[in-house]
């Protein structure tokens, strides 16, 4: 450690160059799948294909702008997959009940942003690792459900708005996809721009320097639960209405599709360090790899093996990435 | 309860009149059953078919669940036995855990009936034929597609490869197609993992990629959901589009073949009445009765808007089977094809 | 060449061949020279003292010497045999041993079964005699007048034991060196009076320590020779009795220091701008005291006798049982960090990686942390009036940086406190606390923080100093006071303190 210092200004006039270089190589990563998968397959490029691709990476890639803030924060939240499959089941029950759309969307992300609630006060004031917490609170979800509701709830409403949350448009593009890009741009600004952001990244790269400069880690680690749990809940509705139901079973695994999008775009696991940016384009790459596995006719299973070798390799990159900048 | 108790009612009176056969035979005390996943749907309703048949009989009934973990299955078994249970009904959680389990209840002289999956060493299983469902409903979708859609069958299947029972389904849905229409294909053979998002998602990319599919089978209710939400969030008319299910296990099959115009078959396993066969098969087995190794139970594809109101009641989002009905049909004497045929 | 000097330098009663020789060591990190041609010959009996300042090799030397890297280029003999050092346990296995700062210890296992970690006695059928094992720990400890108890659990142990278990590894496979990594930086006097009474048992039985340390006076009591390196130089090699203070910061610096605590500011104001009334805590008792504007009050106390525990305590980061803190007039209520931002007052943590930087973080971001609100407008900040004051203090404080997005971890220990202080005078406060504010940081950059706690006080804060070091705590303070025990045992003006007196007191 002690010849880094002396060694350090050398390096010094490639630091930006270097600083973006995950995202430059998540970009010609995903640049290439396109490129190999449209070659092979033609339709790759349809329009319908890419509206695919944007819907589903939509659905995970709002649930991926909390979580971003999460493993900046030095958190993780692993209840987003039974929270938002709970949502989803609530958000049509209550439609059901009292045909209102409005309520039963209010209701679902509501349910979520409660969830985010439970999951930040049992991490803050009881202490326990939120690792642990959320597993269990992922577990008391996936059984609690149940309890709920033996079985999907189906949609008895049929109001055409509720369909309209996952299928309708504006403009070209899906609602969801506009939904996304509005909820992106706002986390995008707020971890770059405004005080909030820079807390975030302060409480996750060192919690007692934050709390020595006057900063209240625990509100902000609320607060950052509490937004992930909401947009979890958002994606249980979006998710209820494309399917038409909602689905007890529904979310299995998502969350773990999400901490790999996130983590594959560079943010550390251990906090303090990641961009939103790296996570669109970890979301984007795991989405076309799934998409082009199909569309190749590939062996399905490759969804699964696939993701797990380029986070392998990503992770491996970033660590020589790292070497090399500290030398 | 209060419903349950006027089941029993209802089943204590139906038994006086009509059990007069059943009364020749000697009715075992209490039968037990070890479910493998009580909180899914099928086993729900499998579970309601025995208690149904159950009381008609005037037999105790009990459940254990498993849930999925063949250690705790084989403790409930073992339990069971100690309390001296007449029969034990068990679906195995997996196949080769529960070998020593019969072996041991062969041993003890406990007679034992398998539901769904086969073991070895098993007097008796009862189970639907996984592949005549898909292969009867595939019939019935041609049909449909010659008379509806201009005799052009394209099919998605929204399948699930790493179980044999939902290969068979998949298998015999097309098989049963190409009897009435020679050259339907196969146009995107898919994993859906069997629930609804991941089929949604993957029938997404499939659907995108080959404009002329205009058959979606999915090898459970949640597959077919799957990929008809699929269909239509990208915004395609219903017009010339065939979407069957399989299973039939819930309300989900109900609503869908209600609300969307083109789910118009659902090849009905009727989990009630394995349920029922089960229980029917365990007091032929405490009688001593021969019995085949595997003991069928009906299955049927409904066909059109209103066919699932043929064999079930729907009240207050429950439904009830209509027990006439489903036992009116006729089950096959063995399945065209088993796993051991893949 | 430095062997024959260093050979010169040594007492003629010393007899026998040196323990170590390295001659020409070369060692290059990415095209760096960490080491450049560098010698160092260990004699028998004897203590060789390493000194350098920050990066000038003596890590990457004791590392060599260690196994842990392998040089580039030149040779080490043990006694008088070529000897090639392939692995930490290779090295041990030829004679060194190297105690590192950060103990190599497994905290689960006793004491005993640390020290034969490397190779259990066992009996023929293969099963570990443990007896042996404590019976031989225990001997051991006889032998070099330890008093630890072979059967405690090595986590359970206070560092300064962990030390001694460590020294003892080296006893238990017949080391012939020793080297000792900064041994004294988590030790309190009595500890070190304890450690240095263990190293001339070592050298009475015939063993060459190394001795690597910054504490020029703890040279001036073990040491027989000194190396000193610079930028992976070698600069010289002499008896110790041949060196002053002066000479030796010369050489490691390779410029003089005329003053290390240099005064500019004038006399302390009469204005009150800290009172702390019948404070108690967990660990603190009772204490009272007062602190003006434009004075340093200084705060010695022995290992454990509360200091921290007050620092961290009067910013409101840790909580209290009882009394009152008023800060500029108001009082610290509710007790807690934020509280006492808004009233002025902060800390600079003595534990600088896990209390006070954010590795992975810029310069500017670790700067700006506490005074963002001051850059933003409705929760934006706005970066081009942060990077401006951010630049002003870099410049201000001579910060060595290539620029202002460098991550902070890549600057050098003395820099970061740089940074980490302007945290706080960017905000704008009436009462800092230093906690050790020179721990880990050179003979150099120590002047430069010195220099910068006097301007504070200058500039019209209150600086509480907490420190553990007596020449800077009489180097800087204008009033002392004293903790042991979680008790304030005296308070004095700097011109009636003695070392004895405050000693006197800190024993109270």
């Amino acid at each position: 450690m002690t010849e880094l210092s002396r060694s350090a200004p050398q390096v010094s006039p490639k630091l930006g160059w270097l600083t973006s270089q995950t995202q430059l190589v998540l970009l010609v990563t995903l640049f290439a799948l396109c490129l190999l998968i449209s070659l092979a397959a033609p339709q790759f490029y349809s329009v319908d294909n890419i509206i695919a691709i944007l819907r589903q990476s939509s659905l995970v890639l709002i649930v991926a702008v909390g979580m971003t803030m999460l493993l900046i924060a030095a958190e993780v939240d692993l209840s987003v997959g039974a929270s938002l499959a709970f949502a989803g089941v609530v958000a049509m029950d209550v439609t059901n009940k009292t045909s209102s759309v409005t309520l039963g969307v209010m209701a679902g992300i509501l349910f979520g942003g409660g969830v985010g609630l439970i999951n930040g006060l049992i991490v803050t004031k009881l202490r326990i690792n939120s690792l642990i917490a959320t597993i269990a609170m992922m577990m008391m979800l996936q059984g609690s459900v149940y309890l709920y509701s033996r079985e999907a709830v189906q949609n008895k409403h049929l109001q055409p708005l509720f369909t309209w949350l996952s299928t309708g448009y504006v403009g070209p593009l899906p609602l969801p996809v506009v939904v996304t890009a509005v909820l992106f741009a706002i986390g995008y600004v707020v971890l770059r721009h405004t005080t909030l952001g820079r807390y975030v990244y302060a409480v996750g790269a060192n919690e007692k320097a934050a709390r020595l400069s006057g900063i209240r880690p625990a509100r902000i680690k609320m607060l950052v639960f509490i937004v992930t749990g909401l947009l979890t809940g958002l994606v249980g509705v979006i998710l209820c209405s494309l399917m038409n139901a909602g689905q007890p079973t529904a979310g299995r695994g998502f969350e773990l599709t999400v901490v790999a999008a996130v983590i594959l775009g560079g943010t550390s696991l251990t906090g303090g360090r990641g961009t939103l940016l790296g996570t669109l384009l970890g979301v984007l790459i795991l989405k076309v790899i799934d998409n082009g596995i199909i569309i190749l006719r590939w062996d399905q299973d490759l969804q699964m093996v696939i993701p797990g070798f380029i986070i392998v390799i990503a992770s491996y990159l970033d660590l020589l990435r790292k070497k090399s900048n500290a030398s | 309860m209060k419903k349950f108790a006027i089941t029993l009612l209802t089943a204590t009176a139906i038994m006086a009149i009509t059990a007069s056969a059943t009364w020749a035979q000697n009715m075992p005390k209490k039968i037990g059953y070890v479910t493998n996943y009580a909180t899914h749907e099928w086993y729900q309703n499998v579970i309601k078919g025995m208690q149904d048949r159950a009381a008609q009989l005037g037999i105790e009934f009990e459940v254990r669940d498993a849930n999925l973990d063949v250690a705790k299955e084989v403790a409930a078994a073992e339990d069971f036995m100690s309390q001296g249970v007449d029969v034990l009904i068990v679906t195995p959680v997996n196949e080769e855990g529960v070998v020593p389990l019969v072996r041991r209840a062969k041993e003890d002289g406990i007679p034992m009936v398998l539901e769904g999956n086969p073991v070895k060493g098993m007097t008796t299983m009862v189970a639907i034929c996984d592949y005549d469902t898909g292969y009867h409903a595939g019939v019935a979708a041609g049909q449909y597609a010659k008379d509806h859609l201009g005799g052009a069958a394209k099919v998605m299947n929204v399948g699930l490869p790493l179980l044999s029972a939902t290969v068979l389904r998949s298998n015999g849905f097309m098989d049963g197609l190409k009897t009435i229409i020679p050259d339907a294909t196969m146009v995107h053979d898919l994993d859906g993992g069997g629930n609804p998002d991941r089929a949604l998602e993957v029938s997404s990319a499939a659907l995108a990629q080959n404009a002329d599919i205009n058959i979606i089978y999915g090898i459970n209710d949640s597959s077919s959901q799957g990929g008809l939400q699929a269909w239509k969030a990208a915004g395609k008319s219903q017009d010339n589009l065939l979407v069957v299910g399989t299973g039939g296990e819930g309300l989900g099959f109900i609503n869908m073949m209600d609300n969307e115009p083109s789910y118009q078959i659902e090849a009905a396993m009727f989990p009630e009445k394995v349920g029922f066969t089960a229980i029917d098969a365990a007091v032929k087995l405490f009688n001593k009765e021969e019995v085949p190794p595997h003991i069928v139970s009906p299955t049927s594809p409904m066909v059109g808007k209103d066919s699932w109101k043929q064999f079930y009641d729907l009240a207050d989002n429950k439904r009830t089977i209509k027990w006439d009905a489903v036992n009116a049909l006729v089950p096959a004497d063995k399945c065209m094809k088993t796993a051991a045929d893949l | 060449m430095q062997a024959d000097r260093s050979l010169a330098g040594t007492p003629t009663e010393v007899s026998g061949a040196p323990a170590v020789t390295m001659t020409g060591i070369t060692k290059l990190f990415t095209g760096v020279k960490a080491l450049d041609d560098v010698s160092l010959t260990l004699l028998p009996g004897r203590v060789h003292a390493l000194m350098g300042e920050n990066g000038a090799g003596k890590s990457t030397l004791i590392k060599i010497l260690a196994g842990v890297y392998r040089p580039d280029a030149g040779q080490i003999s043990i006694t008088g045999k070529l000897a090639d050092l392939r692995s930490p346990r290779d090295a041990l296995r030829q004679g060194i041993k190297v105690v590192f700062q950060e103990i190599a210890l497994i905290p689960e296992f006793t004491v005993a079964e640390n020290i034969f970690l490397e190779g259990y006695p066992t009996d023929r059928l293969g099963s570990i005699r443990w007896d042996r094992i404590r019976a031989d720990a225990a001997a051991l400890f006889a032998r070099i007048g330890f008093d630890v108890n072979p059967d405690d659990k090595v986590g359970n142990l206070p560092v300064s034991k962990q030390q001694m278990v460590e020294i003892a590894r080296a006893l238990a496979h017949e080391a012939r060196v020793v080297v000792m990594d900064e041994p004294t930086s988590s030790l309190t006097p009595a500890e070190v009076a304890k450690l240095f009474d263990v190293i001339r048992r070592l050298t009475a039985l015939g063993m060459a320590v190394v001795y690597v340390s910054h504490k020029l006076d703890e040279i001036f009591e073990i040491a027989d020779t000194v190396t000193v390196l610079r930028d992976g130089r070698h600069i010289s090699t002499k008896p110790v009795s041949e060196h002053t203070h002066e000479t030796l910061i010369t050489d490691m610096i390779g410029r003089r220091i005329d003053n290390l605590f240099p005064r500019a500011r004038g006399a302390a104001g009469e204005q009150v701008i800290l009172d702390v009334e019948e404070l108690s805590t967990e660990k603190l008792k009772g204490i009272s005291f007062k602190a003006r504007a434009g004075e340093v009050l200084g705060f010695f106390g022995l290992m454990g006798a509360g200091r921290t525990e007050l620092a961290k305590a009067i910013v409101g980061f840790d909580p209290i049982t009882t009394g009152r803190i008023t800060i500029g007039g108001q009082l610290l209520q509710p007790h807690d960090t934020r509280t006492g931002k808004a009233l002025g007052i902060g800390l600079l943590t003595e534990d600088r990686k896990s209390e006070g930087l954010m590795l992975d973080l810029s310069v500017t971001h670790n700067m700006s942390l506490a005074s963002l609100e001051r850059f933003s407008k409705s929760g934006f900040v706005s970066e081009p009036s942060e990077k401006s004051a951010v630049q002003a203090f870099v410049d201000r404080f001579r910060v060595k940086t290539p620029g202002l997005t460098r991550q902070i971890k890549f600057l050098s220990g003395g820099n970061q406190q740089k940074v980490l202080l302007a945290r706080w005078l960017m905000r704008g406060l009436k009462v800092i606390v230093v906690d050790e504010p020179t721990r880990g940081i050179d003979v150099g950059a120590k002047s430069e923080i010195f220099a910068l706690i006097d301007e504070l006080a200058s500039d019209g804060l209150a600086v509480i100093l907490m420190t553990s070091e007596m020449p800077e705590l009489l180097g800087l303070s204008d009033r002392i006071a004293v903790l042991a025990e979680g008790r304030l045992t005296a308070i004095m003006d700097r011109a009636d303190a003695t070392q004895e007196k405050i000693l006197d007191a800190a024993i109270a």
